[in-house]
C-alpha cells in the first residue's frame, strides 16, 4: 500500500495500515471534542438552494399519494441508471441517485416479483413486459420461501402469530462498513477478497458451507468492480482511498448508494460514520483546504442525499413499517472500550443538519448514550430533541459490554459489530396472540381453526394462574422452534436468490451472524397475566365455544407502574421464550437474538388479535415495542421508564424499544430546566441497563390538529418505534394509535 | 402510616431537578380554586413510612442535579409525624426532600422538625389580607405567616408561590399587596412564583360530585401571567431592595 503516503498523511500509524480495522484507525487519529455547540454554522447559500429544490420534490411527492415517479422500464441495479442530480452536476456536491432522477423509484423484484407488480399497481404504475419476462423463469426469494414452507408455517403466518416476516420482502438490516472504500480503495478492498476466497478453497474438504462462502466471495467480488464503475459514472475513481473529507465522504455514500441500488431491504441503514468522517474534516481544517461552513456543508448535503432515498413498497409493507422509512440509521458519539468519550465535532455536526435542513425522519440520527458523554454534548442532545423530536438513544454503556466500540445500529435498535457481524432478520411473533390460542386449546380465536397442536382444555371457572402459565409456556415452546425454522427457510432461500453481494463485500469474509427474533404485544400479554394472577379473570365463550372475551372483577397491578408483582412475570416471560429460541440451532451457526420491538405493527397486530384477559377490546392496537399500554402507566413517567429497565438486555440483544411522549410543560418551566430534566432523566434510565428511548417532546393537541389538517405541519417529524417518521405520512389509524399513548404531562 | 392518595414519579415543576411527588390526603383547606378536590379526603391506601422508602428509592437513578422527594397533598405536613419517619431512611441514600405546603398547620414540635430537616420549604401565600383569606380558604392567615417566619428565622430555603385567580387577584394592584404583605412581614425568600388558576382540575369535581365554586372561571392566559410576574419581580425589588 505505498501510493497510500499522500491519502494517509498525517494520519498516526497503527495496525489499520496493514489490515482492514477501520476501528484501530478512528481511535489513533479521531479528535474528542468537550466543548459545546457555538462553533456550529448555519446553511449555505448552496444548501438552502439544494433544500429548496428538495422541498418541492417532497411536495410534489406528497401531492401524487406518496410516490413521485417509478421507473417500470428495467430492474434497478448498481448499473442500471445513468447519473442523475438534485440539481445537477456543478450545484450537487455529494453526488449520487438511485435512478437518474430524484425520487423516482426503482424496481427491484429480486426478493419477490408478485410484490413488485403489486407495488407498482398500489401507485398506478404497471410492471413493464421486459420485467416481467426476465422474471418469468427466475426463482425469486418469495418463491423459494414459499416451496419449503411447512403447511403449519403458512397457518402460522396467515393467522398472525409469525407476521412481517422478510419473506416476501428484502430482509435488511444489513450495514455495510462504507467507510472502509474511503479508507482503503475499492482496490485494496477487493485484492484481499480474492485473497479470502483463494485461501478457502485450499481447504482440504470443500463443504457445503465453503462452498456456499466461495460463491458469496464471487459474488461480492463481482459486485465490488460494479461499484468503482458506478464512480466512474459520476465521474470519480474510488480504486485508491479518499485524499481529503470531500472524498471520504463521497467515496463511503458511494458505497451506501450501490447498496440501495442493489438491494431494497427493510432497514439499509449507514453505520457508525460521523467520527470517522470527522478525522479527515479536522486534517482538512489544519490544512487549510476547508472552512468550518464548507465541513458543515458536506455534512448537510450528504444527509440531504441520505433524505432522498426512495424504495418501492407494497401497501401490506406499509402496513407493517408505516410513512416510508429507510432506516438510514446513523449512529454516533458512544466511548471507547478504553472509556475515552467519541465525540467530535461531526457529532455536533450531524445533529445540526436537523437545523440547517429542517427536522426529518431520515437519517435516523441515533445517539449512543454513555453516561460519560461530555456533558456538553448531552445538553446539545436534549435541546435537539426537544427542538426536534427526530432523535434516539440507546445506551452505549450497555452494548459495549457485548459489541465493543465500533458497533453500529440497523434500523432502530440492532446493534452489530461494523463489518463483523451481520443479521437475518425476522420480524416478530404475537405474544398475546399465542395466549388467546393457549386457551383455547391451539385454535385461532378469531378464525376458529386448529393452528397449534391441541392443549388442555380450560372451562368457565375462574383462570388459574398457574395453570394458564405453564401451558402459556409449553405453546411458547411449541411456538420457538417454529419460528426458528421457518426462519432458517427464509434466510438460506434470502441467501440463495437475494444475497447482498454488495454490502457483504463490505464485511469481513467470516462475517458473525445473529438471527434477530422478536416479539409483539408484550405489554398485554404480560398485563393479561397479572390479571389471571391478581384479578379475578372469567372466560366468555361465543356461540362456536371459542374463548373470545373475558370478564374482570378486581383490580390487578399492571406493567410501566415499577411494580415487581407484574414487571418480573414479563422480565420472566421474555427470558423463557429467549431460552426456548436458542434450543433450535439458526441456519448458517448464526446467533440468536430477540428484540421487543413492533415498528408500527402494532396497529395490525392488534388488529388481529381478539380481547385479551388485561380488558383490551378484539382489534384495539398494542402498545408499541416494550411500552407499557397506553394509558395504564399511572405512576408517571419515571415509574414508566423503571418497569422498561428491568427487562434483561442480556436476552433481548436485539433491543428492547420504547417510545416516550411527554409534554413541555411537564418537562420544564423553560428550556434551560427542560434541557437538564431531560439529560438527567437519560442518565438515570441508562444507568439501570435499559436500552433505548424515543423520545417526543410536544403537546397531544399538536398532532390531533395535524391529523385533522396536514398543511399545519408539513414536515412535522415524531418518534415511533424505534425510528421517526413524517407524521403526515401515517395512515389514519396509526395517527388515532400515536395520539392515544401516554402523555405525561404537568398536573 | 400515612394516608396517600398518589405518587408521581416525574415532578419537574415542584422543587429543583426532577422530584418523585408523594401526594397525602387530608387538607385543613378548602380553597375555592383548588385543583385536587380528590385529595380532600382519606382514599384508604394507607402506607408505611418504608413502604413509601421502598418506592422512593427506585428513582435515585434520577435524582442528580438537585432532584429528590417532593411531599405534597392535601396538606403535607399534616402528616409531619411520617415524614420525620421516613427521614432516617432517605437520609442514608443521601435523598432529599421539600415540602409543599399551605402553612395551614399549627406550628407543633413535629411540624418545626418536619421543616427543618428539609431542603426547603415551598409555601402558597394564598392571599395577604385574613377576610379573604378565610373567605377563600376557609382558614386563618396567621398560620403559614408563622410557618413563613419559621423558616426566615432558621435560614430554611424558602420558594413562596401564588395561585392568580381571573377575578379574583389578577390585576397590579393585587400583586403589589402580596409583595408588601411578604417584605414588611419581614419573609426571607429565594423565589416568589405566581402560579396561573386552570381548569384541568374540573372534572374532579364533577367525578366527586360536589360543586365547583370557579365552574365559570376562566384559566389565566400564560401572557398575563408573566406580565404579573414581571411586575411582581419588579415591586419586590423597588420595595425589598
Amino acid at each position: 500500500m505505498n501510493d497510500n503516503r499522500n491519502a494517509w498523511r498525517n494520519f498516526n500509524k497503527g495496525v489499520w495500515c496493514d489490515d482492514i480495522n477501520v476501528s484501530n484507525f478512528i481511535k489513533m487519529n479521531y479528535t474528542a471534542y468537550d466543548g459545546d455547540s457555538s462553533f456550529l454554522e448555519g446553511p449555505t447559500e448552496r444548501t438552502k438552494k439544494e433544500m429548496s429544490r428538495v422541498h418541492e420534490l417532497l411536495v410534489a411527492e406528497n401531492e401524487k399519494g406518496g410516490v413521485l415517479n417509478v421507473d417500470t422500464s428495467k430492474v434497478i441495479t448498481i448499473l442500471s441508471h445513468p447519473a442523475g442530480y438534485v440539481i445537477d452536476k456543478d450545484t450537487d456536491i455529494i453526488v449520487g441517485l438511485q435512478t437518474d432522477e430524484p425520487l423516482k423509484r426503482g424496481v427491484s423484484p429480486f426478493a419477490g416479483i408478485r410484490s413488485s407488480v403489486q407495488a407498482c399497481n398500489a401507485y398506478g404504475y404497471e410492471m413493464s413486459d421486459k420485467i416481467k419476462d426476465e422474471f418469468t423463469y427466475r426463482t425469486t426469494h418469495n418463491t423459494g420461501v414459499f416451496r419449503a414452507y411447512t403447511e403449519t408455517m403458512k397457518k402460522a403466518r396467515h393467522a398472525g402469530i409469525l407476521t412481517g416476516l422478510p419473506d416476501a420482502y428484502a430482509r435488511g438490516r444489513i450495514i455495510g462498513d462504507y467507510r472502509r472504500i474511503a479508507l482503503y480503495g475499492m482496490d485494496f478492498l477487493i485484492e484481499k477478497k480474492k485473497y479470502d476466497k483463494d485461501k478457502l478453497g485450499e481447504k482440504e474438504f470443500l463443504d457445503d458451507e465453503t462452498i456456499h462462502l466461495l460463491e458469496d466471495l464471487a459474488k461480492q467480488i463481482e459486485f465490488m468492480y460494479q461499484l468503482k464503475e458506478l464512480a466512474l459514472l459520476y465521474g470519480y475513481d474510488i480504486s485508491k482511498p479518499a485524499v481529503n473529507a470531500f472524498e471520504a465522504i463521497q467515496w463511503l455514500y458511494f458505497g451506501y448508494l450501490g447498496a440501495v441500488k442493489e438491494q431494497n431491504g427493510a432497514a439499509n441503514s449507514i453505520g457508525r460514520i460521523a467520527e470517522f468522517m470527522d478525522i479527515y474534516i479536522e486534517r482538512d481544517l489544519k490544512e487549510n483546504t476547508l472552512t468550518e461552513q464548507k465541513a458543515q456543508e458536506l455534512i448537510d448535503d450528504l444527509v440531504i442525499k441520505l433524505r432522498l432515498v426512495r424504495h418501492l413498497r407494497t401497501p401490506e409493507y406499509n402496513d407493517l413499517f408505516a410513512g416510508d422509512p429507510v432506516w438510514v440509521t446513523l449512529a454516533l458519539a458512544g466511548v471507547t472500550n478504553e472509556g475515552k468519550h467519541m465525540v467530535s465535532k461531526t457529532s455536533y455536526r450531524v445533529l445540526n443538519t436537523l437545523y440547517n435542513l429542517g427536522s426529518s425522519a431520515e437519517p435516523n440520527i441515533t445517539v449512543l448514550w454513555s453516561e460519560r458523554l461530555p456533558e456538553n454534548f448531552k445538553k446539545f442532545c436534549a435541546k435537539v430533541s426537544i427542538d426536534t423530536d427526530s432523535i434516539q438513544y440507546e445506551n452505549d454503556d450497555l452494548m459495549r459490554r457485548m459489541y465493543g466500540d465500533d458497533y453500529a445500529i440497523a434500523c432502530c435498535v440492532s446493534a452489530m459489530k461494523m463489518g463483523k457481524q451481520m443479521q437475518f432478520f425476522g420480524a416478530r411473533c404475537n405474544l398475546a396472540k399465542i395466549l388467546l390460542m393457549t386457551l383455547n386449546g391451539g385454535r385461532d380465536e378469531i378464525a376458529g381453526d386448529q393452528i397449534a397442536p391441541e392443549g388442555v382444555a380450560f372451562g368457565d371457572e375462574v383462570l388459574d394462574f398457574d395453570k394458564v402459565y405453564t401451558e402459556y409456556k409449553n405453546y411458547l415452546k411449541w411456538l420457538a422452534k417454529l419460528y426458528v425454522n421457518t426462519m432458517n427457510i427464509i434466510h438460506y432461500m434470502h441467501d440463495k436468490y437475494a444475497y447482498e453481494r454488495l454490502m457483504m463485500s463490505l464485511h469481513d469474509t467470516d462475517v458473525e451472524r445473529l438471527m434477530a427474533f422478536g416479539v409483539s404485544g408484550f405489554s398485554v400479554a404480560v398485563d393479561s397475566l397479572s390479571a389471571i394472577k391478581y384479578a379475578k379473570v372469567y372466560p366468555v365463550r361465543d356461540e362456536r365455544g371459542l374463548i373470545t372475551d373475558f370478564e374482570i372483577k378486581g383490580n390487578f397491578p399492571k406493567y410501566g407502574n415499577d411494580d415487581d408483582r407484574v414487571d418480573l412475570i414479563g422480565k420472566d416471560l421474555i427470558e423463557y421464550f429467549y431460552r426456548e429460541l436458542c434450543k433450535t440451532p439458526a441456519y448458517r451457526g448464526a446467533k440468536h437474538t430477540l428484540s421487543i420491538l413492533t415498528i408500527t405493527s402494532n396497529v395490525m397486530y392488534g388488529r388481529k388479535t381478539g380481547s385479551t384477559p388485561d380488558g383490551r377490546k378484539a382489534g384495539e392496537p398494542f402498545a408499541p415495542g416494550a411500552n407499557p399500554m397506553h394509558g395504564r402507566d399511572a405512576e408517571g413517567a419515571l415509574a414508566s421508564l423503571n418497569s422498561v429497565a428491568k427487562l434483561d438486555y442480556a436476552c433481548c440483544r436485539d433491543g428492547i424499544s420504547n417510545t416516550f411522549s411527554i409534554t413541555p410543560d411537564a418537562l420544564g418551566k423553560n428550556e434551560d430546566d427542560r434541557i437538564v430534566h431531560l439529560v438527567t432523566m437519560l442518565d438515570g434510565y441508562f444507568l439501570q441497563d435499559a436500552h433505548h428511548l424515543n423520545v417526543n417532546v410536544l403537546n397531544r393537541e399538536k398532532l390531533v390538529a395535524a391529523m385533522n389538517d396536514p398543511t399545519l405541519y408539513p414536515s412535522l417529524t415524531i418518534r415511533v418505534s424505534g425510528y421517526a417518521v413524517n407524521f403526515n405520512k401515517l395512515t389514519r389509524d396509526k395517527q388515532e394509535e400515536v395520539i392515544a399513548r401516554t402523555f405525561h404531562h404537568a398536573m | 402510616m400515612a394516608d396517600i392518595h398518589s405518587f408521581e414519579s416525574f415532578a419537574a415543576l415542584d422543587g429543583e431537578g426532577i422530584r418523585y411527588a408523594v401526594f397525602f390526603t387530608g387538607c385543613p383547606l378548602r380553597c375555592v380554586y383548588c385543583h385536587n378536590p380528590d385529595t380532600w379526603h382519606k382514599s384508604g391506601n394507607d402506607m408505611t413510612a418504608e413502604e413509601v422508602f421502598n418506592k422512593v428509592r427506585r428513582f435515585k437513578p434520577y435524582f442528580r442535579n438537585g432532584g429528590g422527594v417532593t411531599f405534597s397533598g392535601g396538606e403535607p405536613l399534616l402528616n409531619s409525624e411520617f415524614i420525620n419517619g421516613i427521614y432516617p431512611m432517605l437520609k442514608s441514600e443521601n435523598i432529599g426532600y421539600c415540602v409543599d405546603t399551605s402553612g395551614s398547620v399549627a406550628l407543633t414540635d413535629d411540624v418545626r422538625q418536619a421543616v427543618d430537616n428539609a431542603d426547603m420549604i415551598i409555601l402558597d401565600i394564598k392571599f395577604c389580607d385574613s377576610e379573604k383569606y378565610k373567605k377563600f380558604t376557609g382558614g386563618d392567615i396567621e398560620k403559614p405567616l408563622t410557618l413563613g417566619k419559621y423558616c426566615s428565622g432558621k435560614g430554611k430555603r424558602l420558594v413562596l408561590r401564588t395561585v392568580v385567580v381571573p377575578g379574583i387577584n389578577d390585576t397590579e394592584d393585587e400583586i403589589e399587596k402580596y409583595a408588601k404583605y411578604v417584605i414588611e412581614n419581614g419573609l426571607i425568600f429565594e423565589k416568589y412564583e405566581l402560579l396561573a388558576f386552570h381548569t384541568m382540575g374540573f372534572f374532579k369535581y364533577e367525578n366527586l360530585g360536589i360543586e365547583n365554586p370557579l365552574a365559570d372561571t376562566p384559566a389565566l392566559e400564560p401572557s398575563r401571567l408573566d406580565e404579573l410576574q414581571k411586575h411582581l419581580d419588579k415591586t419586590l425589588k423597588v420595595i425589598g431592595g
